[in-house]
C-alpha cells in the first residue's frame, strides 16, 4: 500500500522534485516538504480558504488537494507575490497594507491569492463581485470592511496601471 | 484530521480507467473516483472515506469539453464547474443549469469541482439534482461492458448513491437547452451564501393562455435523492400563476414530501415549510419569464 | 520613583505628534502579507515528533481499561501516554472557584466529547493518527447531565464525584435596596432569555511545540499563547515544576479572542517528550478538535430578569437570575464571564439598585473559556432587550426610555451600584449621533410603510457601556485573587541612537507593536521606521500579562511612556552634565535633548546613549551605563472588593450606540441587515484605524453570535457541532457596511486619556439585532427570546404567530 510517487512541479517558477505518500495533502507537501509556510491551514475541510493557492492560474484550496495531483502543474503561492528582485511588496499585499485590510494576517495569504484570480480576471470588479469571489475565505478578525477597502484600493490601482503580473515565470 | 493511507493511480485514457478499476475490484479492494475531490477530500480527512484506492480522473483530458448537440447541450465529466459557469453556451441556451451552478459553493470549489464530480456523488444538497430532474437530463456511464445511458429520472438511487456500478464512471451528462418561451426558476435557501442548500426548488413551465403548462418542479436538499412533485405540477397546471395558486401549489408540494431530512441548520418541518415558500416562489419567477 | 505618564496626548514631549492619533499604517503587516511570518506551525525543531490525541466518544463515562501496545508498535510511534502517566507526572490544573480542574488527559473518567484520553507522539501527524486507529479504551457508560437545568437536579448524575453537586458557584448580591425599589415602582417587567453557546474560533487554531529538558529538568513551550506568563505558570503548577523552569516563547499567533493557549495541549505535548525522552514534540489543534474542545467555547445561560420602573420611565431595579453552563468544570476560567458583567452591571444607565443570584453549574459539555466579551454580550442582550420591553410598556420609544436613564456627563466619575467606578462619558451625546447617522425619523417611517405591505422590518436601538482596562480584583466572586495587573515594556536606546522596543506578547493582530513604535517616536521625535519592537520569551520579559480584557492598548501606552520618561529623566541628567546646565532647563524634541530657547544647543540622542554606553568618565556619579528603561504599568486606584464584591475595577468605560435596521424574510425566517449604524466613544483614539478594525470585527463576531453562530448539543450531550459546516461563522456576505460616528471623551485616569476598545462591539452587536428583530415581530405577537435567531428559530415563531 501507499507507495511513494514522484511528484515534479513548478511553486512560484522554481521546479521542485519530491518523493511522497499519496494521501500527502498538497497544502501539507508545501508547507512542510517545501518548506513554503506562507499558505495557512485554517480548517481542513474546504470551508475557510485560508490554504487558498492557484493551481494552473486558478484560485484553489489547497487543502482540497493531494500532492500527487500537481505532478506537472504549476503553482502560485503567496511567496511568489513579492517582486523577487526588489523584495518589495505585490501590489495586492501593498494595498492590504495601505487599507489595514488584515488583523492577525493568518487568513491574509488566502485572501490575497483569491483577489489576485479576482482581478487578473476582472480588472474592475464591482462590489458584489468582490463578495462573490471572496465569499469563500474566512476572516474573524476584521469584519472584511477594510478587506472590501484593500481590494478595491489594489483595483484602482491595476486601472491605472499597476501590474499584477508576477515577475517570476510560469 | 490527515488521511488514512491508500494508493493512487492516474490513468491517462478512459479505458485504461475502466480497466483499473475492474482490476482493483477483482483483486477486492474499494477503489473510489476522484474527480474534482472537493467532497472527497474532506470525506478522506476526516477519515469517514477510508479506500484502498483513488483513481484520478484529471490526465483524461478527453472527458473536459462543453459540446453543443443540436437542442442537447453534452458537459464531459472532468469539466469543472467554473468552465460550466464561464461557458457562453450553458448560460445562453440553458440559464437554468447556469444558476444551479452558481449556487454551488465558491469559486474556488467550481475551479476544482468538476460537474460529473457532484452528479456522481449525488449529495442531496446537490443543486444538479433538481436541475436534473427538471431539465430530463441523461447521463453517460461507462463501464466493462460498454456505454449506457441513465435518465435523471433513474439517476439517483439514495443517499449518497447514483446508479452508477463500482467499475463504471460516469463521462458525460447531457442537458436539453431551454425550449423558447419556457419559464424557468431555480432559488434555494442557505445558512450562508455558498452553503450547502437547507432546500431549494427548481421550476420550468410554459404559459399557454395565461395558465400554466408543461410544468416540471423538482426540489433538493430535503429528502434522500431530489423529488420531483407531481402533486404540486398537477395543482398548478392550467391554473394561472397567481401568488395564492403558487403559494398554495407549494403548500401542496411540501405537504406531499416524504419526511425530510434533519439536522443543526433546520428540522425536517422547517424544510418542509421552506420548500413550500421556494417551490411558490419559483412558480412566480418561472411564469414572470416564460413568454 | 513616582513617574508622571502624559494624560492626553498633548502632555507628550515635542510640539508635534507626527503618529499617535493618525490612522498610521501597522509595522506587523509587511512580514504577515509576505507569508514570512512564524506562525507557530512554520516552526521546525530538529528531530521533532507529532503529536495526535485519541478523544472521547462519549460525554461521561469511567475508564476500565486501556491497550495501547498495538499503537505502540506502530513503526514512527515514538511516546505514547495515557492518564496513567498523566496521574503520575501532572496535576489538575488550578480553577477559580478551586476544584473544578481537570487533568490534561482524562484520569479514570471522561466527562466531555472530545475530552483527550490517549495521545501519540510520532514521525508524522499522518503516522500519529493511524496509531490513535490502533489504541482501544473500554468505557463504563455514566449517566449524563446533558443541561445545566439537569445538572442542578436532585440525584444528577455528578460530574466531579468528590464535590458536593455539580453546582459550582451560587451566590446572590444584592446592590442597594432592591427588594424595596420593586415594592415602590410602578411598574415591573419580566422576561426569560436563553444565549446558547458561542465560541471565539480564530482563524488558526492551538498549537504548540514542547521540549522536556529531562537533564535539567525544565520546560520550555514555543506556541500560540495569548498571555504567555500565566500559562507558563500554570504548566509550572500543572507539571510540577518550579516556575523559573518552565519557559514560554508565544509566536505570532493567528487571532486568539480569549481563549488561546491551549492548557491541555501544551501540557500533553510536553508531557509525551518527557516520554520521549526529550525530543521536542508539536502538536496542532485541528478544527474539529477546536470545534468539539477547543479552548473559546463560551456563554450558555438561561436568564430570567426584571427591570422596576416609574411611570415616566426611570428605571430603579435591575434583577438578574443567571443559570450558567460552564460545561465540564472550571478549567477554562469559563466562570470568569459570569464576573465580569459586575464591571458594568447596569450599563449606561443610573439604576439605583440591582441583584444578581448566580448559578454556575458544570455539565457534561466541554468547558467553557474566554471569548471576546467575557460575559457582557449576553447580559447586555437581557438588560437593553428588557429597556426595550419597558419601551413598549409605557409607549415610550426606545431611544427615548433610554435618554431618559443616562448617566448624564456630569455625574462622572460615576460610582453604579455594583461597585465599579465609570471615568467618563457623554452617552446622551454617543446616542444623537447614532440616530443622526441612521436618520432615525426616517427609518422609522420606512418602517411604518413596509409595515402595512406586510413587510417584518424592525429597528434597534442599543447602548452600552464598554468596560476596559480589566483588573483582577473584578474577577473576586468567582475566588481569583489579586489587585493589579502587571504589564510591563523595555525601551532601549543602542550606541548609534535605534531604540527598540521589549514586550512580553506576540502579535495576535490587534497592532500594539505598532502602537509601541508610534508611542516612541513621538515621545523622541524619531521616525517610526526606526523603531524596533521585540518580543521576549517569559524567562527574561519584564511582568506581563499580554492582549486580554480590553486592557493591552491602555496598559502598553503606559508601559512604554513610563519607561521614555524614565529615558528622558537619564538623558537630561547625562546632558545637563555634558553641556553645563540645569535638568530643567533641557527638553526632549525631534531626537534631541535641547536647552530650551537656545538655539543649537543640543545634544542628538544617539550622541546622549553612545555617551552613556562608551564613556563612563563623563557621567554623572553614580549613573549607571544604562540607556535604556523598564517601566511595569497598571491602573492606578483599583480597591480591594467588598463582601458584596464591589470595587474599582475596569479602568475606562466606554460607550457605543448601536442603530440597525433589519428584514424578517416571512417565507424563510431569515433575517437580512439593511442598515448598520454605530456611534462609539473609547476615548483618545491611538490609531483610529487599527480602532476602527477593532470595531468592525466585533460587530462581525456579534452578528454571527446573533444569527448564524452556535454550538450545539443533543439531549444526551453529544456535540453536533464538529466542522465549519456546522458552525457558521459570518463571511462577507453577513457582514453589512456600517457608517460610523467618532466621539471621544478622554479618560480622566489613563495614559493619553484612551479606553479600552477591543470588546464594544460585541458587547451591543448581539443586543441591537435582537431587539431589530423583536422589534420587527412585534406586530406578530411572538417575541425572539434565545439567540441565535437563526432562520429555523424565527421561522418557528413566525408559525406560532400565524
Amino acid at each position: 500500500m501507499t507507495t511513494k510517487q514522484t511528484v515534479k512541479v513548478t511553486v512560484n517558477g522554481i521546479a521542485y522534485e519530491r518523493q511522497v505518500e499519496p494521501r500527502l495533502t498538497l497544502v501539507d507537501f508545501l508547507r512542510h516538504e517545501l518548506h513554503l509556510g506562507g499558505t495557512h491551514v485554517g480548517c481542513e475541510h474546504g470551508v475557510c480558504g485560508t490554504c487558498n493557492i492557484l493551481v494552473d492560474g486558478k484560485a484553489v484550496r489547497s487543502c482540497l488537494m493531494l500532492a500527487v495531483q500537481v505532478d506537472g502543474e504549476s503553482l502560485t503561492t503567496v511567496e511568489g507575490l513579492r517582486n523577487r528582485d526588489t523584495g518589495d511588496l505585490h501590489p495586492i499585499q501593498q494595498a492590504f497594507v495601505d487599507e489595514h485590510g488584515l488583523q492577525c494576517g493568518f487568513c491574509t495569504p488566502g485572501f490575497l491569492m483569491t483577489t489576485l484570480e479576482l482581478l487578473r480576471d476582472n480588472p474592475n470588479p464591482s462590489e458584489a463581485d468582490i463578495k462573490d469571489a471572496l465569499g469563500g475565505n474566512l476572516c474573524r478578525c476584521t469584519g472584511y470592511e477594510a478587506i472590501m477597502k484593500s481590494v478595491r484600493l489594489a483595483a484602482k490601482r491595476v486601472q491605472e496601471g499597476q501590474d499584477i503580473g508576477l515577475t517570476h515565470t510560469d | 484530521m490527515k488521511p488514512a493511507p491508500f494508493d493512487y493511480y492516474s490513468p491517462d485514457t478512459l479505458e485504461e480507467a475502466v480497466a483499473l478499476l475492474a482490476k482493483l475490484e477483482n483483486e477486492d479492494l474499494d477503489a473510489k473516483i476522484l474527480a474534482g475531490g472537493q467532497s472527497l477530500m474532506p470525506m478522506l480527512s476526516l477519515r469517514l472515506a477510508r479506500p484502498d484506492a483513488l483513481v484520478d480522473l484529471r490526465k483524461i483530458g478527453a472527458l473536459d469539453y462543453i459540446r453543443e448537440d443540436g437542442d442537447t447541450i453534452a458537459i464531459g465529466a472532468m469539466t469543472s464547474k467554473s468552465a460550466a459557469e464561464d461557458s457562453d453556451v450553458i448560460r445562453t441556451r440553458q440559464p437554468l443549469f447556469h444558476e444551479a451552478t452558481l449556487l454551488v459553493g465558491h469559486r474556488q470549489i467550481r475551479n476544482r469541482g468538476t460537474v460529473g464530480g457532484s452528479f456522481a456523488h449525488a449529495e442531496p444538497t446537490a443543486e444538479y439534482g433538481a436541475a436534473a430532474m427538471v431539465l430530463g437530463m441523461d447521463m453517460k456511464v461507462v463501464g466493462p461492458n460498454g456505454e449506457r445511458i441513465v435518465p435523471a429520472k433513474d439517476f439517483y438511487v439514495t443517499y449518497l448513491t447514483a446508479d452508477i456500478d463500482s467499475t463504471e464512471i460516469l463521462t458525460e451528462v447531457r442537458l436539453p437547452v431551454l425550449k423558447k418561451g419556457t419559464g424557468w426558476s431555480f432559488q434555494e435557501m442557505s445558512r450562508r451564501q455558498g452553503d450547502h442548500a437547507l432546500a431549494g426548488a427548481a421550476v420550468t413551465l410554459r404559459l399557454v393562455g395565461g395558465v400554466c403548462k408543461d410544468v416540471c418542479i423538482a426540489v433538493f436538499g430535503v429528502n434522500a435523492s431530489p423529488t420531483r412533485l407531481a402533486e404540486a405540477e398537477a395543482f398548478i397546471t392550467g391554473k394561472a400563476a397567481t401568488e395564492d395558486n403558487a403559494r398554495e401549489a407549494g403548500r401542496v408540494g411540501a405537504d406531499g414530501l416524504e419526511e425530510p431530512m434533519s439536522d443543526v441548520h433546520a428540522t425536517a418541518q422547517y424544510r418542509r415549510g421552506l420548500i413550500a415558500t421556494l417551490v411558490a416562489r419559483c412558480l412566480v419567477e418561472a411564469a414572470s419569464r416564460a413568454s | 520613583m513616582s513617574i508622571e505618564i502624559p494624560g492626553l496626548p498633548e502632555d507628550m514631549p515635542g510640539a508635534e505628534l507626527k503618529y499617535v492619533g493618525k490612522d498610521v499604517k501597522r509595522i506587523e503587516d509587511p512580514g504577515l502579507v509576505a507569508g514570512t511570518v512564524e506562525f507557530i506551525d512554520n516552526l521546525d525543531l530538529p528531530n521533532m515528533a507529532h503529536c495526535a490525541m485519541l478523544r472521547s466518544p462519549h460525554p461521561h463515562a469511567r475508564i476500565t481499561g486501556y491497550d495501547t501496545s498495538a499503537a505502540e508498535a506502530l513503526p514512527g510511534v515514538v511516546a505514547v501516554i495515557t492518564g496513567e502517566d498523566v496521574k503520575r507526572w501532572a496535576n489538575p490544573v488550578t480553577t477559580a472557584p478551586e476544584g473544578w480542574g481537570s487533568y490534561c488527559l482524562a484520569v479514570d473518567k471522561v466527562r466531555f466529547v472530545g475530552e483527550p484520553v490517549v495521545a501519540v507522539a510520532a514521525e508524522s501527524r499522518y503516522i500519529a493518527e493511524d496509531a490513535l486507529e490502533l489504541v482501544n479504551v473500554e468505557y463504563e457508560l455514566l449517566p449524563v447531565a446533558a443541561t445545566a437545568e439537569e445538572a442542578i437536579k436532585e440525584g444528577a448524575p455528578r460530574l466531579f464525584e468528590e464535590n458536593e453537586s455539580n453546582v459550582i458557584l451560587s451566590k446572590t448580591y444584592d446592590w442597594g435596596d432592591v427588594d424595596q425599589v420593586f415594592a415602590d415602582a410602578d411598574h415591573v417587567v419580566s422576561e426569560t432569555f436563553f444565549w446558547n453557546r458561542v465560541g471565539a474560533n480564530p482563524m488558526e487554531t492551538f498549537g504548540c511545540v514542547s521540549t522536556w529538558d529531562t537533564v535539567n529538568n525544565s520546560l520550555t513551550i514555543h506556541g500560540s499563547f495569548q498571555t504567555p506568563g500565566f500559562m507558563a505558570l500554570g504548566r509550572a503548577f500543572s507539571l510540577n515544576l518550579p516556575t523559573n523552569k518552565v519557559k514560554v516563547v508565544s509566536h505570532p499567533h493567528g487571532g486568539s479572542f480569549g481563549g488561546k493557549g491551549g492548557p491541555r495541549g501544551s501540557e500533553i505535548s510536553s508531557l509525551l517528550s518527557r516520554k520521549a525522552g526529550g525530543r521536542a514534540v508539536k502538536y496542532i489543534e485541528d478544527r474539529v478538535e477546536y470545534l468539539l474542545a477547543g479552548a473559546g467555547q463560551s456563554w450558555d445561560r438561561y436568564y430570567d430578569a426584571s427591570l422596576a420602573l416609574k411611570a415616566d420611565g426611570t428605571v430603579t431595579g435591575f434583577k438578574v437570575k443567571l443559570l450558567d453552563d460552564q460545561g465540564a468544570g472550571a478549567e477554562g476560567y469559563g466562570t470568569i464571564s459570569i464576573a465580569k458583567p459586575i464591571a458594568a452591571f447596569t450599563g449606561c444607565y443610573r439604576i439605583e439598585a440591582a441583584r444578581y443570584d448566580l448559578n454556575v453549574v458544570a455539565t457534561n459539555r466541554a468547558p467553557t473559556y474566554p471569548y471576546r466579551g467575557y460575559g457582557p454580550p449576553p447580559h447586555n442582550y437581557v438588560l437593553e432587550s428588557l429597556m426595550d420591553i419597558a419601551a413598549q410598556k409605557l409607549g415610550l420609544d426606545v431611544a427615548e426610555i433610554r435618554r431618559r436613564n443616562y448617566i448624564p456627563p456630569e455625574a462622572f466619575p460615576y460610582t453604579i451600584p455594583s461597585g465599579n467606578e465609570y471615568d467618563s462619558g457623554q452617552y446622551e451625546v454617543t446616542l444623537d449621533a447614532a440616530l443622526e447617522l441612521a436618520d432615525y425619523e426616517a427609518l422609522r417611517e420606512e418602517q411604518a410603510r413596509a409595515r402595512e405591505e406586510g413587510r417584518l422590518l424592525g429597528i434597534g436601538v442599543c447602548s452600552v457601556v464598554e468596560p476596559g482596562v480589566f483588573d483582577w480584583n473584578a474577577y473576586t466572586t468567582v475566588g481569583i485573587q489579586g489587585v493589579g495587573v502587571p504589564e510591563g515594556a523595555k525601551v532601549s536606546v543602542d550606541i548609534m541612537g535605534q531604540i527598540t522596543v521589549t514586550v512580553g506578547f506576540s502579535l495576535e493582530g490587534q497592532g500594539q507593536y505598532t502602537l509601541a513604535a508610534q508611542l516612541v517616536a513621538d515621545f523622541f521625535g524619531v521616525d517610526m521606521a526606526g523603531v524596533r519592537v521585540a518580543y521576549a520569551a517569559t524567562d527574561v520579559a519584564p511582568p506581563h500579562f499580554g492582549p486580554g480584557g480590553s486592557r493591552l492598548g491602555v496598559s502598553i501606552t503606559g508601559a512604554v511612556l513610563g519607561a521614555c520618561r524614565k529615558i528622558e529623566e537619564k538623558f537630561k541628567l547625562v546632558t545637563a552634565r555634558l553641556m553645563q546646565c540645569e535638568p530643567a532647563a533641557l527638553e526632549l524634541a525631534d531626537g534631541f535633548v535641547r536647552i530650551k530657547g537656545v538655539p543649537g544647543a543640543e545634544m542628538h540622542i544617539a550622541q546622549v546613549a553612545g555617551t552613556m554606553l562608551a564613556r563612563s568618565d563623563l557621567l554623572p556619579p553614580g549613573m549607571e551605563q544604562s540607556p535604556e528603561a523598564t517601566y511595569v504599568w497598571t491602573a492606578p486606584g483599583r480597591t480591594e472588593p467588598d463582601e458584596q464584591g464591589r470595587c474599582k475595577s475596569y479602568l475606562t468605560a466606554a460607550n457605543a450606540c448601536h442603530v440597525v435596521m433589519v428584514e424578517i424574510d416571512p417565507g424563510t425566517g431569515r433575517t437580512d441587515i439593511l442598515k448598520y449604524c454605530v456611534a462609539d466613544d473609547c476615548g483618545t483614539r491611538l490609531n483610529p484605524a487599527t480602532v476602527e478594525g477593532q470595531l468592525m470585527g466585533g460587530i462581525a463576531q456579534g452578528i454571527g453570535a446573533a444569527l448564524f453562530e452556535e454550538y450545539v448539543y443533543t439531549d444526551d450531550g453529544q456535540p453536533k457541532v464538529s466542522t465549519f459546516a456546522e458552525y457558521l461563522v459570518p463571511t462577507i456576505h453577513e457582514v453589512p457596511k456600517t457608517d460610523k460616528a467618532v466621539i471621544v471623551t478622554p479618560s480622566p485616569f489613563t495614559p493619553l486619556g484612551a479606553k479600552g476598545c477591543g470588546e464594544g462591539a460585541i458587547h451591543t452587536t448581539p443586543a441591537v439585532i435582537m431587539c431589530a428583530i423583536n422589534d420587527a415581530l412585534l406586530p406578530l405577537g411572538v417575541q425572539a427570546r434565545a439567540t441565535p435567531a437563526s432562520p429555523n428559530r424565527v421561522w418557528d415563531l413566525l408559525q406560532q404567530a400565524k
